[in-house]
């Protein structure tokens, strides 16, 4: 296969790597534009939920399928304890005071998996051994990948059915587009801004739950998909799901062509690179609206 | 007027005499050394894409915790001062700056994971004249050139790139050898050795390909080595680059022969992060083998129960924080109870020939390398069982 031949492979390589950015980025977005907090601590919440799956697997003695549910079960309440226990605690905040608290709730996490489990790295062995493979038109597809992709894809498509067709949803865009208004219209906000919490911490759990398996759990597997999940949303405008998605994908695919193709070793820089220059050109991102502020 | 004057100049340099006689008269008190204590500080990743290599600290707190239960050296209990620097040399440097320059100091510094780390803060210790035992990474920076302070054990990457590119060539039969290597110093330095062995062999690396530490997919890194035909790959990575690469390359139906630097010869670890896919891998040993029935690792291994921390795991990286640090045990005793950096430098260079749980430590005046001795040995095909394939030999 000469260099142009391994295009494909590459592309397909690189979506599935940016399916898991995209559950960063998802997550991060949806947090941000019910409340306009950046979640610096989403990645390492992801982490704990991975920690807390292969504790079920290994001590609880469980199926990866079922661990799985359980660890985003666990997610879910410390997405919605996070948001009860701290943000909401937080007196007259500043959206840079609560996202100060979200990089402290990162050190909490991250200290705690040090602690708990230390830093040695662990195998999360799942039903999907890494020889699992589907051959397409010469592309060597991981089942392990596929399934990135499709989560991922799952993930959207439940989102956006959420967001535009249950009332929950409707709260949550009526919370994000005007808080006082919503609250006089008898929404709940702030349980609206824990299940918000809860949800996103479901979907980066996810991530990390996909994360593990293919490569080892530590307490810092989740801190590359993390910048780059989060570069994804800076790149499709923080604020839109689409966005957010199609950021994830292109943050994947550019970065591993630009591994295969150029450097490996400033593999890791370009989604940076790719932020800065999106936001010389277009600062509000691929698919947001520009915000402009009446005054 | 002039008479005050004279006497007040006499009152105030009587005073700087009276306050400057007792300095002459006692030296100052060594840093780190009281009379029961002596102060030794270690750097090891605890956390972060390192942590795998952290039980290499841990070890060295079992062998210091034996030698105080013994009685100490010299009436002295060493106490041990080991934190996480992540292996990010910004930390290495803070958390070194803290434990030398806060009361009572440190005597000096034993081992310490990773080269980046280690040279983030050599000048600095050198300067000041703060030994430094076995730095756990096989670096020339560490003797190019030779420092008086400073006493490198771990044999030199390039030097065990010798011998695992003399063993592809000549007894597999390999000519088309790739390098996977961090983009650190670390692994330049075996992808450096490596390059400069296969020239001997009129042979090109089929492709040389870099990791930064903070990747996580590696993809098309090993696409890479998959398109380039290599039928081995030459490893200078830390443990969780060699799990994904192994996973990656096994999804993407690539199995070249895989050969790791001695970073990686924790069988039994890698065997479990690998998910079991540690297999017929040839890698290069620093120490001896974790279960082999010889009477100074039998020592530690009885001990190893007593004295690990729970859930510890008796295996190579476990026994390097031992190993690199028993000569610096040696010195310090050679040095007798009247410590000084000097005298513990002028012990250290009295070593010859010392056999711990490494091979044979040698250093002497000038000679900075303690040990050269290396051997080659490779995993079976279901990853539990290492054979040695070469016995333990000075690369020339």
């Amino acid at each position: 296969m000469d260099s142009l031949g391994a295009l494909p492979q590459v592309l397909f390589s690189g979506l599935a790597a940016g399916s898991v950015y995209a559950l960063i980025a998802l997550a991060m977005v949806i947090i941000y534009r019910t409340t306009e907090v950046l979640n610096f601590a989403q990645g390492d919440m992801a982490m704990m939920t991975t920690y807390v799956g292969l504790a079920f697997m290994v001590a609880g003695g469980m199926p990866f399928l079922g661990a799985a549910l359980a660890a985003l079960a666990f997610a879910a309440v410390l997405g919605a304890c996070a948001e009860f226990m701290l943000l909401r605690r937080a007196k007259e905040p500043s959206v840079l005071g609560l996202i100060i608290i979200t990089l402290g709730l990162e050190m909490i996490v991250f200290g705690f998996a040090s602690w708990k489990w230390g830093g040695e790295p662990r195998d999360m062995t799942i039903p999907l051994a890494p020889t699992d493979v589907t051959v397409v038109g010469g592309v060597i597809m991981s089942h392990l990948e596929l399934a990135a992709i499709a989560v991922a894809a799952l993930v959207i498509a439940a989102l956006f059915l959420f967001l535009n067709r249950s009332k929950a949803g409707l709260a949550m865009r009526a919370t994000q587009q005007n808080r006082p208004v919503a609250r006089l219209m008898g929404i709940r906000v702030r349980r609206v801004e824990m299940g918000v919490w809860a949800l996103a911490a479901v979907i980066g759990g996810s991530a990390g739950l996909l994360v593990g398996p293919a490569a080892t759990v530590e307490p810092y597997m989740m801190w590359d998909p993390m910048m780059k999940g989060f570069a994804a949303a800076v790149l499709g405008g923080m604020t839109s799901l689409a966005g957010a998605a199609l950021g994830g994908a292109i943050i994947g695919i550019v970065e591993n062509l630009f591994g295969y193709y150029v450097s490996t070793a400033f593999k890791s820089v370009v989604p940076f690179a790719v932020i800065l220059l999106m936001l010389a050109i277009k600062p509000s991102g691929l698919l947001a609206r520009h915000y402009v502020k009446k005054v | 007027m002039l008479d005050k004057f004279r006497n007040a100049a006499a009152a105030l340099a009587t005073g700087l005499l009276c306050f400057a006689a007792p300095a002459q008269a006692q030296p100052a008190a060594l840093a780190g050394v009281t009379d029961t204590e002596i102060h030794i500080g270690q750097w090891g990743p605890q956390t972060g894409p390192a942590a795998a290599w952290g039980s290499v600290a841990r070890g060295t707190a079992m062998l210091f915790q034996m030698v105080n239960d013994a009685g100490g050296i010299h009436g002295r209990k060493i106490v041990y001062h080991m934190f996480d620097d992540q292996y990010n040399p910004a930390r290495t440097i803070a958390g070194v700056k803290e434990l030398v320059e806060k009361s009572p100091g440190i005597f000096g510094f034993a081992s310490g994971v990773g080269t980046s780390p280690g040279l983030a803060v050599k000048d600095y210790l050198m300067e000041r004249g703060i030994p430094w035992v076995g730095p756990a990474a096989g670096s020339l920076h560490w003797i190019t050139p030779p420092q008086k302070a400073l006493f490198a054990l771990y044999p030199l990457y390039a030097d065990e790139a010798k011998l695992l590119v003399r063993h592809l060539v000549e007894k597999e039969g390999k000519k088309k050898i790739a390098i996977l290597y961090a983009s650190d110093e670390y692994g330049e330095n075996g992808h450096r050795g490596a390059v400069a062995e296969m020239q001997r062999f009129g042979l090109a690396p089929a492709v040389e390909v870099a990791v930064n530490q903070a990747d996580r997919d590696l993809k098309s890194h090993v696409l890479k080595l998959k398109e380039s035909g290599a039928d081995a790959v030459l490893m200078w990575v830390n443990p969780t680059h060699a799990v994904i690469t192994l996973k990656t390359a096994a999804a993407l139906q690539f199995a070249p022969q895989w050969a790791a630097s001695s970073t990686l010869s924790d069988v039994p670890l890698m065997q479990t992060i690998t998910g079991g896919l540690w297999k017929n891998i040839i890698f290069a040993s620093f120490s001896e083998l974790p279960d082999a029935d010889l009477p100074e690792v039998k020592k530690y291994r009885d001990a190893f129960p007593k004295y690990a921390q729970q859930g510890e795991r008796w295996g190579v990286f476990f026994m390097a924080g031992i190993g690199f640090v028993e000569p610096m045990v040696e010195g310090l005793r050679r040095a007798g109870r009247n410590l000084t950096r000097e005298s513990f430098i002028a012990a250290m260079e009295s070593i010859r020939g010392y056999k711990g749980l490494m091979g044979k430590v040698s250093f002497g005046p000038g000679e900075r390398q303690g040990q050269r001795e290396i051997f080659l040995a490779r995993t079976d095909d279901s990853g539990t069982r290492v054979t040695q394939l070469t016995p333990w030999a000075e690369v020339k």
